[in-house]
């Protein structure tokens, strides 16, 4: 197997292109490590993205939350800035795995793994996040929906590399509800994400289907009336009627739509609380 | 500072050892539950890889510690998993690129994975023909029902149990369901082994039953017993999953064949197609008189040993004689299985049997408390053994504790104030009966050096003989060293099982100890335990000296998604007399944590024979959060002796988690208990049904 470790973003892009569907992304390696370990992938070739300095910063720019791809999850959760305006990501990174997991597992590595069983996509799609795709191309911005096409399946292309999250200023109100069903340290069995502010309500179910679920218009139908126990009753419901979710290890598709409906439910009371 | 050398990275673990020279091993696996294999295409393996065929190992004879039924590799697989050829390479990445590349055509037979089918007579049968072993595994009367896939079957016949039940006022049962649960010890399963110029095998191996290996090696290779040399390093963690042959034939036969040391380490995801804990079904009927006097209880465990039976008929007979549990009962009938499925093997696990038979009578006697409107404490008290009750074994019980136990384990949740939201569990678990163990100990320096079987797998068994040595000798306990268990060199022990070690051996320490203290140089001790069951009545000597524990639960749960959330779990265990303060403090909470992950988390999931979840990802163990709340307490007697402390605290955990859920109406038959089954049953509370239908909770 080949490693190639490029030093900057551009000899990496520049390998991207050159090697494409050749080479599998490296970042954190928790998700890649697995996958390896159990024989499900081989890959010839793995392009390291460790060395590559200037994926790792997290910053505000002109009110916007920027994470480089390579921002570990533990740095997203610790960073005062994100505490201060984002707090409901850095609670959803926070709650990821374990701290070791956190400190190696990074923003890119788990937005291009789209593996369902994950915190921070549905958080991420709440808060109206966009991934930066660069390529020889050029650069392009896609949201959270347009990235995550299904079960480890994304809108990247071969020649692409996801280089940065962008988060608009954070809305007045915003809460993640992460449930799992066996350890405390288990992947999620059912998240919830909800965000209120001037762009109106959004609410994202995560780890019960094979991409986080989001219905807009149902939230837009609901937005005006969210201080009415019934009618969070009601959106929780018509959520849990609309989700399609899987079964695995951590419950049947018929107990996540079950829980589903229970913390969509608890998601909206935290919201108008 | 005193680092523990585990802290400083300075063990030297089975995955570590190397011999010089050694070529690395991969096995390459059925992918097909029961077959027999048509051809092994081998074509696209590199040159230089050497690949262990069926045709190699045709000479070497069926071996099981137990009972003889299985091949060094399979030609005939009987589990997905179940190893058909071996490759052995330069590299360990080259081993695994070669076995990758052996291509495998099997045509298929029909299979069985559910012990009640299994044990049906129409049910396609794994072996033909079962022989008992003559390992020294294989000594309790091992009963096998010709034609069937039941290789063996234990009875106790104590009174008359019909005429209990119909002299009983009120009569409880229940059917309860334990699945297949991975050990998963860090340090997976490792082996290096060589065959010397003089013909000798020399196995370096993380093994807890280096002796059974060594007599089951010999007979495999046609060799001596002393031509067979045995050496275990420390174990990163075993639980059970280390014991009888496992890989070591595979690795020794590649020797053979290579004329090089070979050496092999399983990886994370074959760990759970080696060896797991066996599913169990118990069915329990339980009869009481109006007043709460326990007059019958009739049981029936299936315990399902897999594709081999290991040590399964060891494991149903444990099942069966917890089954009566620790309670006057002047009629009780147990019928115990090990049944044969297509998958994986499965042996001992730390609780070996009485896990299970555990939860399904604990939880029958809260049914029993629930129907008679007694407390669960009060109802516990009343029947619970005391010194000189006979047991259904018939054996006379002595250092009997449960009361205290019972008492101490309902005062740490405040059981007596208020039950709500709380459960409990008396646990008696047997210790190997009978055994033996030897022990050598000589001058070495200022100091000793102790010369035993006894294997180290993180229990803290070398700390414990030092400390006990040291103590007789007058010395401290750095003075006494205690290197690995190599069979050449250290005399006989039954095996590092059942929790025995720290009892037995430092029986043959003491007198090992006095006899070097006369003859100034070495000293020789040896203490045999007595006993057994006769397998048809049960009758007998279960076990020489009992191990004790209560437990209690203390919970709450969300009655809208149906997870628990535990306030604290709490172990009262009887020690006897402690040896090591901070060794058997980490045994009760390791205990514990297991028992926790077995109680909500654990299952080896399949479909059709195929395990579903084998990483650690979707098998979920508990994690140090979860076990914040778990709590737990040694309980001496002056001059009492010393009480194996392994395992004794796992057995309490599910049931009283189980119990505390009955408590607010919420009653589990099935292991794990999930969310999902904890929310199916608050459903059956608001809509009363006995018990969910057997068939349905099958997968």
């Amino acid at each position: 197997m080949r490693w190639h470790a490029p030093a900057d973003l551009e000899e990496a892009l520049l390998l991207r292109g050159v090697h494409g569907e050749d080479v599998t992304v490296h970042a954190g390696g928790t998700f890649l490590g697995i996958l390896m370990n159990q024989g499900l992938i081989a890959p010839p070739a793995l392009l390291s993205l460790g060395r590559v300095a200037e994926l790792r910063g997290i910053e505000v720019a002109r009110g916007e939350l920027r994470l480089g791809a390579m921002a570990t999850h533990l740095a997203v959760e610790r960073h005062p800035e994100v505490r201060e305006g984002w707090p409901m990501l850095a609670r959803a990174f926070g709650l990821v795995a374990s701290r070791r997991v956190r400190a190696v597992a990074t923003v890119g590595g788990v937005l291009a793994d789209a593996d369902y069983a994950s915190d921070p996509p549905a958080a991420l799609s709440a808060l109206g996040a966009r991934a930066i795709l660069r390529g020889p191309g050029g650069e392009r911005s896609v949201s959270i929906e347009e990235l995550i096409l299904g079960y480890y399946t994304t809108c990247i292309r071969p020649d692409e590399l996801l280089v940065e999250v962008r988060v608009p200023p954070a809305p007045e109100r915003a809460v993640y509800r992460k449930f799992v069903s066996r350890s405390s340290e288990d992947r999620p069995c059912v998240t919830v994400a909800a965000a209120h502010g001037a762009a109106g309500l959004a609410v994202v179910v995560g780890a019960l289907a094979e991409r986080p679920q989001r219905f807009d218009d149902l939230c837009a139908a609901a937005a005006g009336d969210l201080a009415a126990a019934g009618a969070r009753e009601q959106l929780a419901q018509d959520y849990a009627a609309r989700v399609e979710p899987i079964g695995d290890a951590r419950g049947s598709a018929a107990y996540r739509r079950r829980v589903c409906a229970v913390e969509v439910r608890r998601a909206l009371e935290a919201l108008a609380a | 500072m005193r680092v523990d050398p585990r802290a400083r990275g300075a063990v030297r673990y089975s995955v570590d050892a190397d011999m010089p020279g050694q070529l690395h091993a991969a096995l390459v696996r059925s992918t097909v539950a029961h077959g027999v294999v048509r051809g092994i295409d081998v074509s696209g393996v590199a040159p230089g890889v050497t690949v262990l065929l069926p045709e190699d190992v045709a000479d070497l004879p069926l071996y099981g510690c137990q009972i003889a039924d299985q091949a060094v590799l399979a030609e005939r697989p009987r589990h997905a998993g179940d190893v058909v050829a071996a490759v052995a390479a330069p590299t360990p990445a080259a081993a695994r690129a070669a076995a990758r590349a052996v291509v495998v055509e099997v045509d298929e037979l029909p299979a069985v994975f559910d012990a009640l089918d299994a044990a049906r007579e129409e049910a396609p049968l794994l072996h033909e023909g079962l022989s008992v072993s003559d390992n020294d595994a294989a000594y309790f009367g091992i009963r096998p029902v010709a034609g069937t896939n039941i290789c063996h079957r234990f009875r106790i016949r104590h009174g008359d149990v019909e005429a209990g039940f119909a002299a009983a006022d009120v009569v409880v049962e229940g059917t309860f369901r334990t699945p297949a649960a991975a050990h998963v010890p860090m340090e997976p399963h490792a082996t290096v082994a060589r065959f010397t110029e003089d013909g000798r095998l020399e196995v370096v191996t993380g093994t807890q039953t280096p002796f059974n290996m060594r007599m089951e090696l010999a007979a495999m290779f046609g060799l001596d017993e002393e031509d067979v040399r045995i050496v275990v390093p420390p174990m990163g963690g075993s639980f059970g999953a280390k014991t009888f042959t496992r890989q070591e034939g595979i690795v020794a036969a590649l020797a053979r064949k290579t004329g090089r040391p070979v050496k092999l380490v399983l990886g994370r995801s074959e760990e759970f197609l080696t060896l797991n804990r066996h599913p169990s079904i118990v069915h329990v009927r339980l009869g009481a008189t109006r007043t709460g006097d326990l007059v019958a209880k009739a049981v029936t465990c299936w315990a399902d040993t897999g594709a081999y039976a290991d040590c399964g008929p060891g494991v149903a007979q444990k099942m069966g004689f917890a089954a009566p549990g620790p309670y006057r009962i002047p009629n009780c009938w147990v019928d115990a299985h090990a049944v044969y499925t297509n998958t994986p093997p499965n042996g001992a696990f730390r609780g070996y049997g009485a896990m299970q038979s555990i939860w399904a009578s604990e939880r029958t006697m809260d049914l029993l408390a629930a129907r008679l409107g007694t407390g669960p404490l009060e109802l516990r008290r009343r029947n619970l053994l005391r010194d000189g009750d006979a047991y259904a074994t018939g054996e006379a019980m002595h250092g009997t504790c449960f009361e205290e136990l019972l008492d101490r384990a309902a005062a740490a949740v405040g059981y007596e104030h208020d039950p709500a939201g709380k459960g409990l569990c008396l646990v008696m678990k047997g210790m190997q009966t009978p055994s033996r163990a030897s022990i050598a100990i000589e001058r070495e320096g200022d100091g000793y050096v102790i010369r035993c079987a006894t294997t180290e797998m993180g229990q803290g068994a070398r700390r414990s003989l030092a400390l006990l040595a040291a103590e007789r000798l007058g010395c401290r306990p750095e003075q006494i060293r205690v290197p690995d268990p190599d069979t050449d060199r250290v005399p006989y022990d039954t095996r590092t099982t059942s929790s025995r070690s720290t009892f037995m051996m430092a029986g043959a320490l003491a007198e090992a100890c006095e006899a070097l203290l006369e003859d100034g140089r070495r000293g020789h001790g040896t203490i045999v335990n007595d006993g057994g069951l006769d397998p048809d009545t049960g009758q007998g000597v279960a076990s020489t000296h009992w191990h004790q524990a209560a437990g209690a639960a203390h919970l709450e749960v969300d009655e809208e998604t149906g997870r628990v959330r535990l306030h604290r779990v709490h172990c009262a265990v009887y020690a006897g007399r402690v040896v090591n303060a901070p060794g058997a403090a980490l045994q009760n909470e390791g205990s514990m944590t297991m028992g926790l992950g077995t109680a909500l988390f654990e299952s080896v999931d399949f479909n059709e024979g195929q395990v579903t979840n084998a990483n650690l990802s979707d098998y979920n163990v508990p994690t140090a959060r979860d076990a914040a709340a778990l709590t737990h307490e040694l309980v001496e007697r002056e001059g009492a002796p010393i009480h194996g402390l392994g395992e004794t605290a796992l057995p309490p955990v599910p049931a009283a988690i189980g119990n505390a859920l009955a408590s607010l109406g919420i009653e589990l038959y099935d292991l794990p208990m999930t969310p999902e089954r904890v929310l199916e049953a608050i459903d059956r509370r608001a809509a009363p049904s006995p018990e969910p239908d057997l068939e349905a909770r099958r997968r």
